[in-house]
């Protein structure tokens, strides 16, 4: 191939990768603005009359009823919220609630891995119905998804080995690395308030978890429940600051727009309440990590938190 | 598409295009090094070495770049090797690019009839002087194609990198999808940045490929 054919391919090789983009980027602007109807013609018009029509990558409560199936995205490492056992089966507190949708919805559960960065992600592109993926409540998010009323208390923590514990954040020298889970709000936190501190992140759990014990950084900062589980998991290991940032909770979350499902899940949780499920939940899921002394702090029953 | 985002993102893009390249590039190099020696090893079948040659390249041709990034990351510090992230990408690299190269290399010197060899031995050049002034330039030669491809394979394959917590190109895009959910934004960069890292490497290619047929020589 002569010079002159390569560097045009080349150049076509951009054009496509703009173009492409620039595509996406006007679907986006008529789904938000919703005032091109040229966009849209290609579309059967008047479908799904509200905004369905507009974001279309979600499935409305009948919907759902109607395939059988409910597809929730949870995690497959985080132990004991949401983890696959020795029988390759999924378990733990979040999973639990999971089980129990699935039965009051009179559905099957289909459950899909996630990472912690891709949550959002599979909402909005429409691989799962609901995330219940110790998924924390942020304003930022909230702009993204769409929450359901919370079921989980929850604050960060910073996990550290006892013969280096880690007790403030100015115990963290400026050449010392602090693990992270890439799509935390333990990163999104430490990004936005100690800039100073140097961060190293993974994509899983898995592989956070292994870092730490390989001592590989100097501590792990993410959920104070999950650190906290780790400690206990790992002989050696402590919480040497066991709050920090604010109290956040924990909500099951839908794609944006989803009124039907999201109505549904509200009513769902606020109905639990009534029979304590949550307690009954952390009872059969928590307990054998966290003993009896957290079941009030970590559960929330019926959506009501104790700042409201 | 939001391109104030995507002005804001630069500048991490940018860095992360750094590490990916400065990791990349010492990563061929010592791929470059260690597949040169491999074939050299294999070509003249030094006993014994090349056992141990042929095992090394069957490993790594067959295994995944990720499982021997979390083999040298994860594991090997349990029994007491523990080495920088940066320095396992670049031994990671370095190893599977090696493996690629040595085949490459070794069928360019496959390439070069024997008559050659036996030509320049007529002339009074012992075996080593044979092979160092008339086979392997003229293999290195034929090598060139093969090896610029596996240039551009290595460093593709840099996007595996994020899960031995290097910020590479695919992990700040991954990462600003996690915090910021701008995903047509993200991947549209990052289509870009691997556009911009690797065509100049291609476009390389091509130039250096017409140069060295001038060179060749011979069927």
């Amino acid at each position: 191939m002569k010079p002159n054919n390569k560097l045009f391919a080349l150049l076509l090789a951009l054009v496509m990768v703009l173009s492409l983009a620039a595509c996406g980027g006007s679907a986006d602007t008529s789904a938000a603005g919703g005032s091109e109807p040229a966009e849209e013609a290609g579309e059967p018009a008047g479908e799904g009359g509200e905004a369905a029509g507009a974001e279309g990558n979600f499935r409305t409560l009948d919907e759902i009823q109607e395939s059988g199936v409910i597809n929730i995205g949870v995690f497959s490492d985080k132990s004991p919220f949401g983890y696959v056992d020795e029988n390759g089966d999924y378990q733990g507190y979040d999973v639990y609630f999971a089980n129990r949708i699935g039965e009051d919805l009179g559905v099957e559960v289909n459950f899909v891995s996630t990472e912690a960065a891709s949550r959002i992600e599979y909402l909005q592109t429409g691989k799962v119905d609901i995330i219940l993926a110790n998924f924390t409540v942020t304003a930022e998010r909230a702009e993204e998804v769409d929450f359901a009323l919370p079921y989980m208390n929850v604050a960060l923590g910073v996990v550290s080995p006892e013969d280096a514990v880690i007790e403030s954040l100015d115990d963290i020298g400026s050449d010392d690395e602090v693990i992270v889970i890439s799509g935390t709000t333990a990163e999104t936190y430490l990004e936005k308030n100690e800039p100073d501190i140097k961060l190293q992140k993974y994509d899983a759990y898995a592989e956070a978890k292994t870092a730490l014990e390989n001592g590989n950084g100097v501590a792990w900062a993410n959920d104070n429940t999950e650190v906290t589980a780790f400690a206990i998991e790992n002989p050696g290991f402590v919480v040497g600051i066991p709050s920090l940032g604010s109290a956040d909770t924990i909500a099951p979350a839908v794609t944006k727009g989803n009124a039907t499902l999201l109505d549904w899940l509200n009513g769902e949780i606020e109905a639990l309440g009534q029979e304590q499920f949550f307690h009954e939940d952390y009872e059969a899921t928590l307990l054998d990590t966290y003993g009896a002394d957290y079941e009030d702090t970590l559960v929330v029953e019926g959506g009501v938190t104790a700042a409201n | 598409m939001d391109f104030e985002a995507m002005r804001e993102y630069l500048p991490l893009f940018w860095q992360a295009l750094g590490l990916t390249l400065r990791i990349g590039w010492q990563g061929v190099l010592l791929a470059f090094g260690l597949g040169t020696l491999c074939a050299v090893v294999l070509h003249l079948r030094l006993p014994l070495l090349r056992q141990f040659t042929a095992a090394y390249i069957e490993l790594f041709r067959n295994t995944p770049l990720l499982v021997q990034l979390f083999f040298l990351y994860f594991a090997l510090p349990k029994i007491g090797i523990r080495m920088r992230p940066a320095f396992c990408g670049v031994l990671g690299l370095g190893l599977l690019g090696g493996a690629y190269m040595a085949e490459t290399i070794r069928s360019g010197l496959e390439s070069i009839a024997p008559i050659q060899s036996e030509s320049a031995w007529s002339l009074g050049m012992t075996r080593l002087q044979a092979f160092r002034y008339v086979i392997l330039p003229q293999a290195v030669t034929r090598s060139v194609p093969g090896l610029l491809a596996n240039v551009i394979f290595l460093l593709k394959e840099t996007s595996v990198f994020s899960t031995i917590s290097l910020m590479d190109l695919m992990f700040t895009a991954k990462d600003l999808i996690g915090m910021y959910a701008k995903t047509m934004e993200c991947l549209t960069l990052l289509v870009v940045f691997y556009l911009i890292m690797l065509l100049p490497v291609s476009a390389l290619g091509s130039l250096v490929e017409r140069r060295l047929r001038h060179a060749e020589f011979g069927p």
